[in-house]
């Protein structure tokens, strides 16, 4: 019984972690139809850069996301400008071969850079637990999960109650209805982007604590967020969560009653059943296609 | 279809065009090659890799470049093969290369049931599937110990030939899959599947109502772009002699699978083998003059950035556009006599018989073809069709008008299968057809054409004209769309609409108005009984119009029967009979068309309460310059 509260709590506690990493995904798919494959480039980036911070400065790493976050905004905003914008005319299928490259050339630069091996940072409290009774739950993925649920909260504040927000939900739904009222696509496309890219500042920061990482980790991170948005419907924000609290669960429990071994190949397994008898998602919706 | 004839091809025979002379020439000097230059293993291992990578690109090409779904994890075909003939190779004590058939068999059920799953929908979870399965493959290959030996991977015997032969045997078995397999995607292209997959790449949609099985189209194509990839995969294995679950399915091998077609030319036959040889020697020369293969990554990162951004089309179709822009070809696009000048009465007279629909004798006239029984579809709040039926007799032209955001459209929609009705029935001569796909209607005879027209843009007429399949035979589905009987039909319709001498041209350098009449010609290649006009009339000139309706007459006369949506109330009352008239989601009038145009409840929905009003007396000329007036869309 223990076994199945520990193996729970710890489920979602991953799952919460996996949700921020996953909002960014679904929140630029959902404003601009462009399946980002470099998100998860971002995210072993970010971690990259909070492990160096990390020993130079002995900042805690996870703090270190105050630092990451706003470049990673800035980043996410000049990449967008220069480069991502120019294809947002053509075909979907270009983009995704755009953001492709892009983390191609992400993971040759770190591996030129920082070298081809296993990095992890480990603050003091790494191998500390918070005991309750029969459960211990690690300090890192509690401080994790914290930090997380922190940023997801502001994202929503940001996107219910901000007039930046409201432009980015208007330009998901309807691109031309909030270009006819005054909403810019491009500007607003702009902030969508960097604000998802933002949200691997913090994400890559947890990252570096909680998983060891180096620079061609970035496929293994990719192929979870994306199997999270599928799972969720693809664009939307709650159907990330929910997709990333399921799966973050569902590996926890094939870890502790079947073998670490397998518990990515049950992410895959969940995916294709999802896809088998609900091919939209969780939470996808279609809308109608004819009315241009 | 009783007397199609064949008239030959439309293009007419040309010589071997200058691509495939210069393929001839390149892959007899590569067949030559080790014979004149024997001692030389060194470039014979590029090479022989570069045919590794050619096999994969064109492969890719199929499912990636015709039907445009991109796949990121192709290579995992290549390890699929790989392990199939490595394993069972060393089980039964039999040579690999024996086995590699079974390889490609392996890759194309693996596909068959990944594509089966992912593909059925449209979107983005193609594309993620693919890069998760390729992954998935590791884990696997890695766990799976008793199959696959882990992460120690399986040794192969060396091959059985003496050294001194070096790797030649190999140069020719991936020359030859090679050559194959460029036949082979030059083979599929050729055929009604590999137009339905080009369709599928511009219009999804639009390709399913034409009668393309998009899903089936789609998971074919997915499998027969994994076969040669497999069977490579098993010869691959023999050469490397090791196989290990991190290096048989490397992402890396996707990455430039993708890279060689991209920059070679999406879509076109020899790009992807001129992108693969590109990449092949730019990779080679990466890793003995650059920093070795660590820098491969950030290279063939940077070129995939550079090729999308930049040359977004490919090397071939930039050059081929170039060229093309110097040598223009001698077609007037404006000049109007093709569309509306008579070919020789004759064909056309029989052109017109071959789509007559043949008359069941025990069909009385006034049977109902098609009926609409209390079909209901809300978008939120909105209810664009409410508890409507319609019924349309068959033979006739039965007019649907109605002002904007009545619900016609809509209704056209749940009629066709491009979006399903929330309650309701939809008969066709008196078979469900309601749930079923919009291809299986299309095979039931029923065709239609859109609003804005949706033809494949980048295809010529004639190919948009031969894609419709009419049934749902495979036999149909592999039928030669270039030449024969299929082409040839393709012609005939083309007649008649007068549209015969721009069958090479691209659908999208045509005037709109003849994209309309291409639209037609598309959709009687389904054999229709019933077509669906959905405004022919918008945005067409008065001497085409002309065209058009006689067309459309002349259809009807020969047993097809119409449904048209469409504004222009003079053209509606001349040829529509009976005329059924839709306000706010329902029929609220339908007779003939003198009845209607002086019907009252007609007139309100159509000018609101104050058409009285104005000095105007007559209604009937009231009527022809209305503008709907709806207030809630």
């Amino acid at each position: 019984m223990a076994e199945l509260v520990q193996a729970l709590v710890l489920g979602l506690l991953i799952g919460g972690v996996y949700a921020l990493m996953a909002s960014g995904l679904a929140l630029i798919f959902g404003v601009m139809r462009i399946v980002n494959i470099s998100q998860g480039a971002f995210l072993i980036l970010v971690a990259m850069f909070t492990w160096w911070l990390w020993r130079a400065t002995g900042i805690d790493p996870i703090l270190a996301s105050v630092v990451t976050t706003p470049l990673m905004f800035g980043f996410g905003w000049v990449l967008y400008r220069l480069v991502i914008s120019r294809v947002r005319d053509q075909s979907a299928s270009m983009s995704v071969l755009l953001t492709f490259g892009l983390a191609l050339v992400i993971e040759g630069v770190l591996n030129v850079v920082a070298g081809n091996r296993f990095r992890s940072a480990t603050p003091s409290y790494f191998e500390e637990s918070f005991r309750a009774g029969p459960i211990s739950l690690p300090k890192t993925q509690v401080y994790g999960f914290v930090a997380a649920v922190l940023v997801l909260a502001a994202l929503y504040v940001v996107l219910t109650r901000t007039w930046t927000g409201r432009a980015i939900r208007a330009t998901s739904q309807n691109p031309s209805g909030a270009a006819l009222v005054g909403v810019g696509a491009a500007g607003t496309a702009a902030l969508a982007f960097a604000l998802g890219t933002a949200t691997t500042g913090v994400g890559g920061s947890i990252l570096s604590v909680l998983y060891p990482f180096f620079p061609a980790s970035h496929y293994d991170w990719i192929s979870r967020l994306l199997g999270i948005v599928v799972l969720g419907g693809m664009g939307s924000l709650p159907g990330a969560m929910s997709g990333a609290l399921i799966l973050g669960l569902a590996e926890t429990l094939t870890a502790t009653y079947g073998s670490l071994r397998w518990s990515t190949l049950v992410f895959y397994l969940v995916i294709m059943v999802v896809l088998l008898f609900r091919p939209q998602g969780l939470f996808g919706t279609r809308l109608r296609e004819d009315a241009a | 279809m009783n007397s199609r004839t064949n008239k030959g091809p439309i293009n007419q025979a040309r010589a071997i065009p200058r691509q495939h002379l210069v393929a001839g020439v390149c892959l007899l000097a590569l067949l030559v090659y080790p014979v004149v230059n024997p001692w030389q293993p060194y470039p014979q291992g590029v090479m022989l890799l570069g045919f590794l990578l050619a096999i994969q690109a064109s492969s890719w090409n199929i499912i990636s470049g015709y039907a445009g779904y991109i796949s990121l994890g192709h290579s995992m075909f290549l390890g699929l093969g790989s392990y199939t003939v490595a394993i069972l190779a060393l089980r039964w004590g039999v040579n690999p290369l024996w086995l590699a058939p079974l390889g490609g068999v392996t890759a194309v059920l693996v596909a068959l049931v990944i594509g089966s799953v992912v593909l059925r929908t449209r979107g983005h979870a193609f594309v993620i599937i693919t890069i998760a399965m390729l992954l998935a493959a590791q884990v696997f290959a890695v766990n799976f110990k008793g199959l696959t030996q882990g992460s120690d991977g399986i040794t192969l015997p060396l091959p059985f030939w003496d050294a001194d032969y070096q790797n030649i045997p190999f140069y020719y078995l991936f020359l030859g899959l090679l050559v194959l397999t460029v036949l082979f995607t030059a083979k599929i292209r050729r055929t009604k599947f590999g137009t339905g997959l080009v369709a599928i790449r511009e219009d999804e949609g639009k390709a399913a109502s034409i009668g393309v099985n998009t899903t089936r189209f789609k998971v074919i194509g997915y499998a027969a772009s994994a076969f040669f990839i497999g069977v490579a995969g098993g010869v691959y294995a023999y050469y490397l002699t090791f196989l290990n679950p991190v290096g048989a399915f490397a992402i890396l091998g996707s990455v430039v699978i993708v890279l060689a077609a991209l920059i070679g030319g999406k879509g076109t036959l020899y790009g992807p083998v001129v992108g693969a040889c590109i990449v092949q020697l730019a990779g080679e020369a990466a890793t003995v003059y650059g920093g070795g293969s660590q820098t491969r990554v950030l290279l063939f990162g940077a070129a995939l950035v550079a090729v999308v951004l930049f040359m977004p089309a490919g090397l071939l179709p930039t050059v081929e556009a170039r060229w093309l822009k110097r040598h223009p070809a001698e077609v007037e696009f404006t000049d109007q006599a093709g569309a509306l000048g008579r070919s020789p009465a004759t064909t056309r007279e029989r052109a017109l018989d071959d789509v007559a629909v043949s008359v069941d004798d025990n069909l009385t006239q006034d049977e109902v073809l098609l009926e609409v029984r209390g079909a209901s579809k809300r978008f939120g709040g909105l209810v664009a069709v409410d508890n409507a039926s319609l019924t349309v007799r068959k033979g006739s032209i039965t007019g649907l008008i109605g002002p904007n955001g009545s619900g016609k459209t809509t209704l056209f929609n749940i009629i066709t299968g491009g979006m399903s009705a929330d309650s309701g029935e939809v008969c066709l001569q008196g078979q469900r057809i309601d749930g079923m796909p919009p291809w299986q209607r299309g095979h039931l005879g029923l065709g239609r054409t859109f609003q804005l027209t949706r033809l494949f843009k980048d295809m010529t007429v004639q190919e948009n004209v031969v894609a419709p399949l009419p049934d749902s035979r495979w036999r149909t589905m592999f039928a030669d769309a270039v030449s024969g009987p299929e082409a040839a039909r393709a012609g005939e319709l083309l007649d008649i609409v007068g549209l015969r001498r721009f069958a090479g041209e691209r659908a999208g350098a045509l005037s709109y108005g003849q994209q309309k009449l291409v639209e037609l010609a598309q959709v009687l290649m389904l054999e229709p009984r019933l077509i669906l006009l959905d405004e022919p009339a918008g945005g067409v000139n008065p001497s085409l119009l002309g065209r058009l309706t006689e067309v459309i007459r002349e259809l009807n006369q020969r047993g097809i029967t119409f449904l048209v949506v469409e504004h222009n109330l003079p053209l509606v009352l001349a040829l529509c009979d009976p005329v059924v008239v839709f306000s706010r989601g329902r029929p609220i009038a339908e007779g003939p068309a003198a009845m209607i145009r002086q019907d009252p409840d007609v007139l309100d929905a159509y000018l609101g309460d104050d058409w009285r009003s104005p000095a105007a007396g007559e209604p009937s000329d009231a009527v022809q310059v209305a503008t709907p007036r709806e207030g809630r869309r």
